[in-house]
């Protein structure tokens, strides 16, 4: 999967605005949208969000957990245990970089966002390679995502499918050799 | 990160080569010690010491993988094949001592891939064989993995120099993954590019007006 | 010498190109390759005759040349497919129309896999859409936006837009344009897709 598919999939999140402008409810194959009062909170797409945002439309109102003291909680939480702990949302680093790309100047204290932010996705990608690593060596059948998000699993996924893969038909070897088979090839 | 459309043929891996896979027939070119054990006729020319009209049984010479694949038969011996020295015990206890150090690239280039395929062969030797490239690959794992997601804008040459095709090919995969999430993050994933494939034919045409 | 080295160099030709770029149509390795499966066939002809005729020690060479036949044939089988699946991907990358220079490394029996292979696309994408019918090889990526900003690589000459007005793409100028109407340009790299 290439991370602008992950990223289109991630624009589909709802996120708040606060409008400028009135528009009656519109109807679409994906949801209905609206209706838009000036200065009422209303939850809408993200793309769209990102749409009106670039127009001046709206104001964005950043997710709950897109907040210093939250996320620092977050980051020592994920450096002190050694599974994946539960992320604020399953598309965490994509909504942090889209809105703090496009909407920087409605998100209190952006830049120490972004670090925290890089931080936890920093150790959580770490761990993801320990634990590929264990995986492997300890020549395991089955592996828990829990808690792993598409992005981050994505970053790793054709490498890791294609080592099992090898992994796989090396072990196969150790039985081939005594099953007396013919051959096929030249 | 461009999609590319063109995907060859995968190689097998392991004991089972892919008909069409170019990677396979390349394999499976390979060389190895050979040891005739019954006469062929009217082929002396294929052992270039010997200028006789026959090949003679006893003969020891080099074959490709493929031919020998094919002459092997468990029931009438006419062929006995040596293992290729990396194969061997003593390079064996190298391997488990320590995996890292060794240039696979250099032992192989198909190691994995080779060594895979001598188990067709009756040996004793096979179990082990077996058993020291899964060790082999487990024990250089974490390298490839770790160079291959770090490895961005970083001089790779040395490293990847040493892996074995099938750790090249692993590497690679590691590293499009690493390269995609990097333009992902600069903001050049939605991006439309031109097509590398369009873009190295020109390179080359341009080469060629030079030329 | 060994047999089925001529095999195996057709196999590498394409080997090193590992890009997907086509390399000319060896004809010439390819009849060499041939004509060794032929001498080996007639090679084996005779000696089964005087294994018929109670030679059984020719046995171990019929082999032999048997396995040299069936390799000639694989690496011949795998150099063939392996084009077709670089041709194919021809049409995703460049579009319809193939530059005089790739089409020129085919073979005939290859040009005409690649117009057959173009027309069973267009009506697969004809069929599909609700009867609009539904061009598969745009939006490779997801869009972003209807329209996007572009520049113009080298020069193109006059291209039309939907709305039938007639713009000059001339090499450095900048144009806001319908993103499905520069995709195509975009991968044969007359265009250069310009980010906000």
């Amino acid at each position: 999967m290439d991370p602008s598919e992950v990223e289109f999939l991630a624009e589909k999140e709802l996120v708040k605005i606060v409008p400028n402008f009135s528009l009656d409810k519109i109807y679409l194959i994906g949801g209905d949208l609206g209706p838009f009062n000036p200065g009422l909170p209303v939850d809408v797409p993200l793309w769209l969000a990102l749409n009106f945002k670039q127009r001046q439309k709206c104001r964005i109102i950043p997710p709950d957990w897109m907040d210093v003291e939250k996320l620092e909680e977050i980051r020592e939480l994920e450096k002190r245990e050694e599974a994946f702990t539960p992320v604020p949302s399953p598309y965490y680093m994509e909504l942090t970089k889209l809105l703090l790309n496009h909407a920087s100047d409605n998100i209190p204290k952006a830049d120490e966002i972004r670090t925290l932010v890089k931080d936890i996705w920093d150790t959580r990608i770490a761990k993801l390679r320990l634990s590929a690593d264990s995986f492997i060596s300890q020549q395991e059948a089955h592996a828990k995502l829990d808690n792993l998000t598409l992005l981050e699993i994505n970053t790793i996924r054709e490498f890791l499918l294609n080592s099992l893969n090898c992994m796989f038909k090396l072990r196969s070897n150790l039985q081939a050799g005594s099953s007396g088979r013919t051959f096929t090839d030249y | 990160m461009d999609a590319q459309s063109y995907h060859p043929v995968s190689p097998g891996v392991g004991t089972e080569e892919n008909f069409l896979s170019l990677d396979d027939i390349l394999l499976s070119h390979q060389r190895h010690p050979v040891r005739t054990e019954c006469a062929f006729p009217r082929l002396g020319f294929l052992d270039r010491s010997s200028d006789s009209e026959d090949l003679p049984e006893g003969t020891k010479m080099e074959l490709p993988l493929w031919l020998s694949k094919g002459l092997y038969e468990r029931k009438r011996r006419v062929l006995s094949v040596e293992l290729p020295k990396v194969y061997k015990e003593g390079w064996r206890t190298v391997f488990t001592a320590d995996p890292n150090v060794v240039n696979l690239h250099k032992m192989g280039p198909y190691y994995y891939g080779l060594g895979s395929q001598m188990l067709h062969f009756d040996s004793p030797e096979n179990p082990d064989i077996a058993q020291t490239l899964l060790q082999t690959f487990i024990g250089r794992f974490r390298r490839v993995m770790d160079s291959s997601q770090n490895a961005y804008n970083e001089d790779t040459s040395t490293l990847v120099e040493r892996l074995d095709c099938l750790e090249k090919a692993l590497f690679r995969s590691g590293q499009s993954g690493l390269n995609g999430f990097q333009s992902w993050e600069k903001g050049r994933a939605s991006q439309l590019t031109a097509s590398s494939l369009v873009i190295n034919y020109r390179k080359r045409k341009m080469a060629d007006v030079q030329a | 010498m060994m047999f089925c080295e001529k095999a195996v160099e057709l196999v590498r030709e394409l080997q090193r190109l590992s890009d997907g770029q086509l390399p000319a149509f060896n004809e010439d390795g390819l009849r060499q390759v041939l004509q060794e499966m032929e001498s080996l066939y007639d090679q084996n002809q005779a000696d089964v005759n005087e294994a018929k005729a109670g030679r059984s020690d020719f046995i171990p060479s019929i082999k032999l040349r048997h396995s040299c036949l069936l390799r000639n044939q694989r690496c011949v089988t795998a150099y063939l497919y392996d084009r077709l699946l670089r041709i194919r991907a021809l049409r995703w990358e460049y579009g319809s129309v193939l530059p005089a220079n790739v089409r020129f490394h085919m073979c005939a029996e290859e040009v005409e896999w690649f117009s057959q292979y173009k027309k069973s696309l267009a009506s697969f994408m004809r069929s599909i859409g609700g009867g609009e019918g539904l061009d598969i090889t745009q939006d490779m990526k997801p869009p972003k936006s209807l329209y996007i900003q572009v520049r113009c690589i080298k020069d193109h000459g006059e291209f039309e837009i939907d709305d039938g007005t007639i713009i000059l793409l001339k090499k450095n100028s900048q144009h806001f344009l319908p993103r499905w109407k520069c995709e195509h340009l975009i991968r044969q790299g007359v265009l250069e897709h310009v980010l906000s």
